[in-house]
Parts: structure tokens; sequence; C-alpha cells
């Protein structure tokens, strides 16, 4: 063994990033070889696209209110308009930018709860894991929309960040469930012990022993965190516990209601907001397929067939 | 007399299937036209994303009516693959890409499912491995019996008492079994009830798929001998899937040997056994050996077995291990302790008496010596290892390793001992994080332990590749276990207890999970590493032919207690205790088929 073989050899730091990539790489691999999850990934993209790109795409500013008021479909007004006189196309294409940003950060922020709470509860063992245990199941038992109504109107007209924070605070539990369960499965297994044998400390072993192997659990958790908030924000801006000065699907939703929309006839402002909404969660939804698919090899050979 | 009600039942019930002439098995004219005729066979495997594999590869046969046939193989070979073809049990993606497979005469791949599932009563049935875990664990054995009889409708309803009695009395269980639920059994009698369940359809053919390989040794015995008397009363045709050669060869008149998906040879076991033809039988064969002879010998053992026969000599490679030891490696020096240790864990189920895992156990495992803990499971071995390893702590008594007390050790103290005791684990499968690199794995004791710089590591990494001898080391270091074979990941799984530089090594049936061609080599790298290193070695195993080669001494361990110790070739050779001659007996040695034969 000499130096200059040693030297030959790239960094490890390099060699750890394209086995990491690799692996999402399969993953992304196989979720899209599932039909299922494919329709999902599409209109989540068509979504993404729409919010990033909602400036150009919309024909008019999202709160221009400057226009007939109640006006019917028209060359004009593709959706018609709204009881304040905006056009409902625009609101809609502006919506998708709250309904996905919502989504996806408090989606990320309630699995990164959810990840960090529920592999330490699956690891540790004894007092501790019984505490984490006891604040787990009190937030799994309250139901979640009395609470987050309550959280909500308690921090009135906070606005996006609040928003965030009521779904994160009410809905890392069932994720953090989930992860501990698998956690408590891997750490059994003679790998975590050999990792111990080696000397490695206990946030490493969960980290990078752990952790790497539940990639396909935390993303499907991922998927469905982000579903929920999702449904969580229109849900609360509907109700009115947001900040209704902002134009996102639920404030569409809320305004319509308050105008009656219904009754006057223009359903279109209920129904264009609520299919939009229900289509972005099912695209997650629809993702979530493939992400199992990743998990059970055997789902995998079923797509094929 | 089950056995004349059974024959009738058959023909009465074989009326509806197209085997007919199944009350004819004993006839000598039916005995000519075989009842399974596999013609140019081939089941490949296609996964997305994989290049195919061919897992059974053109493979012909015939077996005559009533006989019993062994399937010999190890893993990859394709035997299970065949196995589930020929009972049409095969899943996607596995697909029969040619031949024809005649069951009685008749193409079973054209069956409809329907037919399938009324071939399955008096046509072919399969005990699998896992069989014993296959019952429903909220419903009682008798619910899982008429569940059958219903679905068939081949037992009268008056008939299922005495039908499900007579049953669960041929695998031998008594009758009180019928009610109780599955998870009050053990793995054993859980496998004879699959028998049972698989028996009452009446099948001609019946397929066992390593039937024994998830049971205890003992208890694997004790089943193998109730598959051996039940083919030979009911005379039924059975085919025996096994990776064990030894006990195929004890149980069948006829072996196939399956390598690579091709069957390589096939014969009478005599035949087998006095006159293999094939490379790859006589590789498998030379495996075999009575752990109670003078002289033992296995492929890459010859030289050990002769200095160990005439009394091996401890002080010999204690004083020599310094000088092999090429660069220098310290010796063990500290002898671990084991002082009037119990291990009692709380009871169960309430009202039930506390498990007692080991109970007042003493030895001394003194530098460089290796020491075999022998016992059957459950027999509180692995229970010891824990506690030696400080995974878990003593009941009672105490474990020192030189000046450490093991049970009080907390936290960082445990990584002090675990510099200089290391583990080498049973399944080489589930010991190593799919997705780290043979590099990483190797390099985080070294690092922990040692304080190595990232090149010092590095070099370390190669030099202990080299020593388990997986060269090219460059390649085998950038590799993944999946990439790995059973053996050489064993080897990295070894290269790592080796990485800190301990004192002791603790191998927990290192080799019971790798294939029979393999094992000699693990058995032979861990003795070279414990003369060259002087390492002390506790093997903890059930097989005592491994033990035999590669330890000094053996402590034979029943129910928690030492029943018997002493130098491992002497305690052998002339067992003392029961136990220990029921755990001899269990070893399957083909040669020994052939001396009762």
């Amino acid at each position: 063994m000499t130096t200059t073989q040693i030297l030959k050899l790239d960094d490890p730091a390099q060699q750890k990033q394209p086995g990491a990539l690799r692996t999402i790489g399969r993953m992304i691999r196989v979720i899209w070889s599932n039909n299922k999850a494919k329709l999902g990934m599409i209109i989540l993209a068509l979504f993404i696209l729409v919010a990033i790109f909602a400036p150009l795409l919309a024909p008019y500013g999202a709160q221009t209110n400057t226009f007939e008021r109640n006006a019917d479909a028209s060359p004009a007004h593709w959706l018609g308009t709204t009881a304040a006189g905006e056009d409902v196309l625009s609101q809609l294409i502006y919506g998708a930018q709250v309904s996905v940003l919502v989504g996806f950060v408090a989606g990320i922020l309630a699995t990164l709860v959810a990840v960090a709470v529920g592999l330490s509860w699956g690891y540790i063992r004894g007092f501790g894991a019984d505490v984490i245990g006891f604040i787990v199941n009190l937030f799994l038992v309250i139901p979640a929309l009395p609470l987050m109504i309550v959280i909500a109107a308690y921090l009135q007209n906070g606005g996006f960040g609040v928003i965030i924070a009521v779904i994160v605070v009410t809905g890392w539990a069932w994720g953090a469930r989930v992860l501990r369960s698998q956690t408590q499965s891997l750490r059994g297994r003679d790998f975590v012990t050999a990792a111990r044998f080696s000397g490695d400390r206990a946030g490493r072993i969960v980290f990078r022993e752990i952790l790497p192997n539940m990639t396909s659990l935390i993303v499907g958790s991922f998927f469905g965190a982000a579903t929920s908030a999702i449904l969580a924000e229109a849900g609360l801006e509907f109700l009115g516990l947001g900040d209704s000065s902002i134009v996102s699907w639920g404030t569409i939703l809320y305004w319509a209601q308050n105008s009656n929309s219904l009754l006057t006839g223009q359903w279109v402002l209920l129904f264009a907001p609520g299919l939009c909404i229900a289509l972005l969660a099912m695209s997650l939804t629809l993702i979530n397929f493939g992400v199992d698919a990743v998990s059970n090899p055997r789902l995998r050979e079923g797509t094929k067939k | 007399m089950s056995d004349t009600t059974l024959t009738a039942g058959a023909a009465s019930a074989g009326a509806t299937s197209p085997a007919a002439s199944g009350s004819a098995a004993d006839a000598p004219g039916a005995a000519a036209t075989p009842i399974l005729d596999v013609r140019e066979l081939s089941v490949i495997y296609e996964s997305a994303g994989q290049t195919p594999v061919q897992a059974v590869d053109h493979v012909s046969f015939q077996l005559k009516r009533g006989e019993f046939v062994g399937l010999v193989g190890e893993s990859g070979s394709g035997k299970s693959t065949l196995g589930f073809a020929l009972t049409r049990l095969q899943k996607p993606p596995a697909r029969t890409n040619s031949g024809q497979i005649l069951f009685d005469g008749h193409d079973i791949r054209e069956l409809d499912d329907e037919e399938l599932r009324r071939q399955r009563q008096g046509g072919f049935a399969m005990v699998l491995q896992s069989g014993m875990n296959a019952l429903n664990p909220v419903r009682r054995i008798r619910d899982h019996f008429i569940d059958i009889y219903k679905a068939h409708g081949h037992v009268p309803r008056d008939r299922w008492q005495a039908r499900s009695e007579e049953l669960i009395g041929k695998v031998e269980l008594p009758v009180a079994m019928l009610d109780r639920y599955p998870g009050e059994l053990s793995g054993g009698m859980r496998q004879r009830v699959s028998i049972a369940l698989a028996l009452s359809l009446e099948p001609q053919l019946m397929v066992f798929d390593e039937p024994t390989t998830a049971l205890d040794v003992l208890v694997q015995h004790a089943v193998m001998d109730t598959i051996r008397s039940l083919q030979q009363s009911e005379g039924f045709t059975a085919i025996l899937i096994s990776h064990d050669l030894g006990i195929v060869l004890e149980s069948t008149e006829r072996v196939l040997v399956m390598h690579e998906g091709r069957i390589v040879e096939d014969g009478t076991s005599r035949q087998i056994l006095d006159d293999p033809q094939d490379e790859y039988t006589r590789m498998l064969l030379s495996h075999y050996a009575d752990p109670r002879a003078e002289v033992v010998s296995l492929p890459g053992f010859e030289d050990r077995s002769v200095r160990r026969a005439d009394g091996r000599s401890r002080a010999d490679s204690a004083t020599s291990a310094p000088s092999v030891a090429t660069r220098g490696k310290r010796s063990a020096q500290a002898a671990i302790v084991v002082d009037g240790v119990s291990k009692t864990y709380a009871p169960p189920r309430r009202g039930e008496d506390p498990v007692r895992a080991v109970r007042d156990v003493s030895f001394t495992l003194e530098p460089g010596q290796s020491l075999a803990l022998v016992g059957q499971s459950g027999s509180g071995k692995s229970t010891l290892a824990k506690m030696i390893t400080g995974v878990e702590a003593p009941s009672e008594g105490r474990i020192t390793f030189g000046d450490l007390d093991v049970a009080k050790l907390r936290g960082k103290r445990v990584r002090e001992l675990h510099r200089d005791v290391q583990m080498v684990f049973q399944d080489p499968y589930a010991a190593l994080n799919p997705l780290h690199t043979v590099e990483y794995i190797l390099t985080r004791p070294i690092v922990n332990f040692t304080g190595a710089t990232k090149q010092q590591a590095r070099m370390r990494v190669r030099e202990l590749l080299e020593t388990v001898g997986l060269t090219p080391v460059e390649q085998f270091a950038q590799k993944l276990p999946h990439q790995l074979s059973g053996g050489q990941r064993q080897r990295v799984v070894i290269a790592r207890a080796l990485a800190s530089d301990p004192q002791v090594i603790i191998a927990d049936e290192p080799v019971s999970m790798l294939d029979v061609s393999l094992r000699a080599g693990v058995l032979a790298l861990l003795e070279d590493l414990r003369e060259q290193w002087g390492v002390s070695l506790l093997y903890i195993t059930h097989d005592l032919l491994s033990a035999r080669l590669i330890t000094d001494d053996i402590l034979v361990l029943h129910d928690g207690q030492v029943v018997e110790r002493g130098d491992t070739a002497q305690v052998l050779q002339h067992p003392q205790d029961d136990y220990t001659v029921a755990l001899l007996d269990a070893v399957p040695d083909p040669r020994r088929a052939r001396v009762s034969a």
C-alpha cells in the first residue's frame, strides 16, 4: 500500500455524494414508473408552474377590483368576477401560490418535527421515551380542527406565518408516531448494534445508520403532511381565521360564501377553488402510491404486471 | 388402522379429481407411469429495470409414485423456484418461459384458477419453510382444518372431528392441540400442524420446501423423523427441498443436485454418497464430517485436524502468536471471567414464572483461548454473549474483563469495553447497513477507537480487507453490501470486528446463515486470526462440527445451565451428558446414513 495509490482515490465526501444522489435518483425512477404517481407528479408540476408563473399567466392583477361585480363568465373574464369586482381566474391562478407554498413549507416543517421527535422517541428507552410518548399522544388525541381554530383565533390576523405555525403544531404527531415505530424496529437490527460496537454515538447512529433507511417513509410522511397542510390552510381561510386580505383558494371560498354566490348562481366561485384544492391534494396522494412502491418492492412488481 | 381409513378417503375423494388412479398407488403396474414428469422446464425472473435471471434452466426429471426425492442446492440454485413452479404457487416476477410439467399426464400449466384450486385436494400440496407462520393467530388449530374441509368438501361434516384428530395424531401431536391457538404452540409444533394441514388434502405429491430450516436443531431432527415415517406410512410422493445435503441423504432414496438452475446430478442416495459424479456434488459432500471422529477434516482444515487430534498444543499457539503477528500486534492480555452469573427475565405474562435464561454459569476465557459455547436455541448462549458485551446486565454474579466490571459500565466505559471486546454477528445480511460502503463501515471503528487520521484510516481499511481475504482491496472498499455474497459480507463483518484491534472476539453463530461451501472458508479465517493476532475467541454455536474445528475448549449449555465442559475433542468423542449426545445425534451426516442403512 503506497501513498500514490491512496492519492488516486477520490475524496470520501465525493464518494458519498453519488451514493445519496443515486438513492434519490432511483427513488424518483421507481415513483415515475408507477402510473398513479406519474399522474400525480404531472398534476403537481402543473400547479407549481402555475404558481411560479402566476404574474405572467394571470390576465389581471389578483386584487384589481375595478371590474363589473358578480359578472358571469365572458371572454374577458373566463370564470366571471367576484362580488368585489375581481377577476376569478386571476385570483385562482394567484391563489395557487399560497396553497403550494403553505403546503410545502408547512409539510417540510411538520416532517422535520416528526423526524426529530419520532427518531429520538424510537431510539431512546425508559423514562425519556415515556415522556415523549405522553406529549405525542396528547397531540394525537386532541381533535386537530378545533385546536387549529382555537390557536388561529387566538393569534388573529397573523397572516401566513401563523397559518403555517398552526398547521405544523397540529400536524406533526402522526408522522412522529409512524417514524417511531419504524425506528424501533430498525434499532433492533444487527447493523445498529454493530454501529454501537463500532463506537458510534447515539446521534450518529440515529442520523447516519437509521435515518437513511427510512427515506421512503419520511418522503411519504412529507407528502401526507403537505396534503393535510393544504387542506387545513384552505379550511382555516374558508372559516375566516386566516388573513382574509390575501388571495388564496381558501379566501376565494370565504368571500364567495360571504356573498352568497351559490344563491346568485355563481357556483363557479365555489367550484373552481374547491376543485383546485382537491386536485392538488389528490396529486400528492397519488405520488404517495409511488412512494409506497419504493419501500415495498412487491407493490412495484404489481404495477408492472 | 388410520392408514386404511385414509386410503379409503383418498379413493372416494379422488373420484372428483383427474387423479382417480390414486388408490392404485400401491399396485405394481401404476408405478411405471411417472406421477410427475417435468420436461425442459425453465423459469425466469423478470423484474422491472433489472436484467432477467434464468433461475431454472431447462430442467427435466421424472418422479415415480411413492418416491421420496431430495432436491439439494445452495442459495440461488433455483431449487425453491422449481418447487414453486411445480405446485403452481409461483408469482410474478417469476415466469415459466418454457417446458412442461405433467402431473398425472396433465400439464398443470394449463389449469385455470378453479381447476387449480380443486387440484389442491388430492393433487399436490406444499409445506413451506415459514409454513408455521402461515397459521392465522386468532383462530384455533381446529378451525384451520375445518376451513380446508369446507373449501373442498371432501370430508363429510360428521367426520370433521374424527378426521382432525386422526391427522393431528399422524404428526405426533396430542389431540388437545386442536383447541389451542397458533401462538400457544412452539415453532416445531406449528410446523407439524402445517404438515397435517397439507396432509388433510390427501395429496398425491407433497413438496417440502426447507421444512425444518427455521426450526431449532433438536426439533429439526424430530420433525424430519415425522416426515420420513409419514411418507412411508401414507405412501405419498414427496420432494424434499433443502440446502443441507446431510438431511436429504439421511431421509430420501433419490437425490437431485441443483446448481445454477440446472440439475447437475440425479441418482440414488447411495450412488451420490459413494460415487458422486459431479464436481459440485463432491464439493458439497466434502463439507460434512462427524464431529465425533478421531480426526476431523474439512476443506481448508486439513493440516489443523491432525494437530488437534493428537492433543492440541495451546502453549504452542500462545507462544507463537506474537512472532507470527507480522505487524507486532498486541495479543490478548486480559481474561474474561464470568463468575456465578444468572439472568432472569420478567415473566412474559402475569401469573407465569419468570424466565431464567442463564443460571449460575461460571467460566474463564483465558487470553488467546478459543472456547465454544454450545446449545440449542433458548439455552441461554446468546444471553451470555449479550451480558459479556455489556448489552445486558446480569441479574446475579459478576463479569469482569481485566479490571473492568462489565455489568457496571455506562456510556463512555461501554465504548472502552468495545475497543477490546468485539462481536461477529450471525446474519451477515442484517449486520451491514445496506446504504454504506465497505469503506465507511470499516472506517467507523478505526476512527472511533484509534483516533486515526483519514489517511491512516484509509490505509488500515485496506490492510483489514487484505487480512480477511477480500482482494483486490480497492474494489471491495467501494462496494455496497448488496454487491457482495453472503461469505464476503461475513468477511466484512469480521474485518469490522478486527478494526479496533480487539483482544476478544465473540462470534455468535457466524456461519449458520452461510451456504455449506462458504462455511469452511469463514471458519478458517477465524482460526487464522486467532492464531496470528492472538485474540481470544468465544464461539457461540449449535453446530458441533464447527466447534470441533476451531475451538480448544467447550461449554455445553442446556436451559441456562452448564451441563458439560472440557476439552472440545474429548467432550465430543466421549460425551457424558445426555444432552450433549442428543446434540451430536442431531448433526446431519450423510456418512452416518450409510452406516445405518
